[in-house]
């Protein structure tokens, strides 16, 4: 019992870079014997970093024929290597499924021996806990470039979402830190994924009760950190995987150090998790509020300003577009102002329908009125208190944050 | 007229009736946790399902379904004086109409939208943050929430374990859902001895605890988040936080 500790350890510790931790997407009742899913997804737990804890996130084997200069699992690197069967997966999935401690599993791996191989020993484990055990929960799998087609649609039936990592934005950084990996390669899963949803759409309009293929969609993840690529690179990457390969979800994964290369930032370099942070701001931008990646950053501009968010930042550079009449505005307009939310956006435009919106009354629904109030009128009026410039109001948000750590210094 | 009932939602709507065909309230009171006042009157309500039929089908036809859903989740919450926003929010309602929870930031339907926020919250943070164990093929879980949330996360369960039996303990009200055989109750419960646990219900705790020490990367430590995702309040009943380095090793 003692191995199978040790393996969990080895492998989960493997796995835990990955940042993927969505179970949401996907509502589905529980139609075998255990397990369903929920539209919102659910978190089960949370560790020291803060990160939650939704699936069991390991990998079958670690035990890789590959030699990526920023992965833990190279070949060349000096770890202990552990692999799991399918049914060890299978039966530790419904025992911690059963107690509530997942809400489902994150499948990857490395690559044993080769692609095929390994995609087979998946397919193998998720057939065992969809087959045998009756399991209905959620379920992550990573498709292995190199596998063969059919393989990967066996699995796609299986999972609710899949995921290729392309790793890094550019062909050229991908050259150096990951020599084995084409660009070519890591794209062609993603479109054979694609391909296969939009081909189960279509037979699924005609027969409805036929299975579903990665109902959840696909994802995929970039390194942030480990090569020199700027913000505007990434945010251009991560926009044309959205369009090409209607990507569920595209992740940001600040590098932490696992090897010295002279390729690679030093062993020393704390992960980047401020600029991190500021890519999922603008892809949220991107997925919710309608922005388009070249109106966030430019060629000149290529980078996030790591002291304001991406949404204030755009609305400093379009300044001629504000005050914004909270009485008037359409949702998309309203969406645009700093410090309003899609909630808050949502509950505005419900309230107007019934009942004018005084500056007061915004502060109940949730707005960010501290940054809100510098670009917006009610009834006509006016509450920011200074003019409506950039420079102006980033010299008041400066020292309130200044403000703000004093008091931090002064408590401890 | 302040009224004192029972404590049940029923009792609680026939207050509701009684403010409309009887003496207008002042405050409504359970009767366990009533001070008398030294200005008011009171008065003991009698709960009357029928009466209480009547206000519970007047506010999903006169208001929405949505609100009596709120109205519900409010009843369930801990707010001590959850009973006369209820009213408040009923009385304003009925006039109103069916876009009441819209008027947001009105000071009488305000309060119902934050009670809500709050309860429908832990609900969601305890369909994840509930843990069974495995005793003798019955799986349990005990805790402790704020608010009275067990009748809210009984149905969740019971689609997702649909085979198993399982119990789900508030050991703060010492209420309890029993699911088995596709259906689910709420009856008063206490543990009679403390629970011995199972070599592998052991084994599986251990796994747990193993792989999630495992998780953090170290470089992105960040305690203070953590405590806001999973205040220290529900910890002692989380199987990953409670463990000793001895124990992961002796297994």
């Amino acid at each position: 019992m003692k191995e199978i500790l040790e393996k969990l350890k080895i492998l989960a510790d493997a796995a835990k870079y990955d940042v993927s931790c969505a179970s949401n997407g996907v509502g589905r009742k529980n139609k075998g014997k255990i397990g369903n899913s929920s539209a919102s997804g659910i978190c089960h737990t949370w560790t020291s970093d803060g990160r939650c804890v939704s699936l069991l996130k390991i990998l079958m084997t670690n035990d890789c024929v590959y030699d990526c200069k920023y992965c833990i699992n190279r070949i060349t690197n000096n770890v202990q290597r552990a692999s799991f069967t399918p049914e060890e997966i299978a039966a530790l999935t419904i025992e911690f499924y059963r107690r509530n401690y997942i809400e489902g599993l994150f499948l990857s791996s490395a690559v044993e021996k080769n692609p095929d191989y390994t995609m087979e020993r998946i397919c193998k484990a998720l057939e065992l806990i969809r087959n045998k055990y009756g399991f209905s929960g959620y379920i992550h799998v990573k498709a292995i470039p190199g596998a063969d087609n059919l393989l990967i649609k066996r699995a796609g039936f299986l999972a609710d979402r899949m995921s290729v990592n392309i790793e890094l934005p550019t062909r050229e950084s991908l050259k150096i830190l990951a020599p084995q990996k084409k660009v070519e390669k890591l794209l062609l899963p993603m479109k054979q994924i694609d391909n296969c949803i939009v081909e189960n759409k279509e037979v699924r309009s005609k027969f409805k009760s036929s299975p579903k293929f990665v109902p959840g969609g696909q994802a995929t993840q970039m390194i942030i950190g480990a090569t020199p690529d700027s913000d505007y690179t990434i945010l251009q990457a991560s926009q044309s995987l959205y369009n090409r390969y209607n990507m569920k979800r595209v992740y940001f994964s600040a590098y932490v150090p696992v090897a010295s290369s002279p390729n690679l930032p030093s062993i020393n370099t704390m992960p980047p998790l401020k600029r991190e942070h500021r890519l999922y701001q603008a892809d949220w931008l991107l997925r919710f509020y309608k922005f388009k990646a070249d109106e966030l950053l430019t060629i000149e501009q290529p980078n996030f300003d790591l002291d304001f968010d991406p949404k204030i930042s755009w609305a400093f550079r379009n300044i001629d577009k504000f005050p914004i009449e909270i009485n008037k505005a359409s949702y998309e307009e309203l969406l645009r102002i700093p410090g309003v939310g899609i909630k808050s956006a949502y509950r505005i435009i419900n309230q107007r329908k019934v009942a004018n919106i005084s500056y007061d009354s915004l502060k109940k629904m949730g707005t960010v009125l501290k940054r809100a109030k510098y670009f917006t009128t009610f009834n006509g009026k006016y509450y920011g208190g200074i003019q409506i410039d950039p420079d102006k109001i980033k010299g008041i948000l400066r020292q309130k944050e200044i403000q703000k750590q004093l008091s931090i210094f002064e408590l401890a | 007229m302040n009224y004192l009932y029972d404590g049940s939602f029923d009792g609680l709507l026939t207050c509701i009736y009684w403010n409309y065909y009887g003496e207008k309230i002042s405050g409504i009171y359970n009767v366990n946790q009533y001070q008398q006042s030294i200005i008011e009157n009171y008065k003991i309500i009698k709960t009357d399902e029928k009466l209480a039929e009547k206000v519970y089908s007047a506010i999903e036809l006169k208001i929405s379904k949505q609100a009596l859903d709120y109205v519900y989740y409010c009843f369930l919450s801990n707010n001590l004086n959850k009973e006369n926003y209820i009213l408040d929010f009923v009385k304003i309602g009925f006039k109103l109409g069916k876009n009441t929870l819209d008027y947001y930031s009105h000071d009488k339907i305000m309060p119902i939208h934050e009670i809500y926020k709050k309860v429908s919250f832990e609900r969601h943070r305890f369909l994840g943050l509930l843990r069974f164990s495995d005793i003798k093929g019955i799986l349990y879980a005990k805790y402790s929430p704020d608010h009275n949330i067990s009748v809210l996360v009984a149905d969740h369960f019971a689609d997702r374990l649909k085979n198993e039996k399982f119990i789900i303990h508030d050991i703060k009200r010492n209420l309890a859902v029993v699911y088995s055989d596709s259906s689910w109750y709420l009856t008063d419960f206490k543990l009679k001895q403390s629970i011995e646990y199972s070599e592998k219900e052991k084994l599986f705790q251990r796994l747990w605890q193993g792989y999630f020490n495992q998780l953090s990367i170290k470089e992105r430590k960040n305690i203070n988040l953590q405590f806001q995702f999973v205040p220290a309040r529900y910890r002692k009943n989380l199987v990953e936080f409670n463990y000793t380095v001895d124990s992961l090793q002796n297994i």
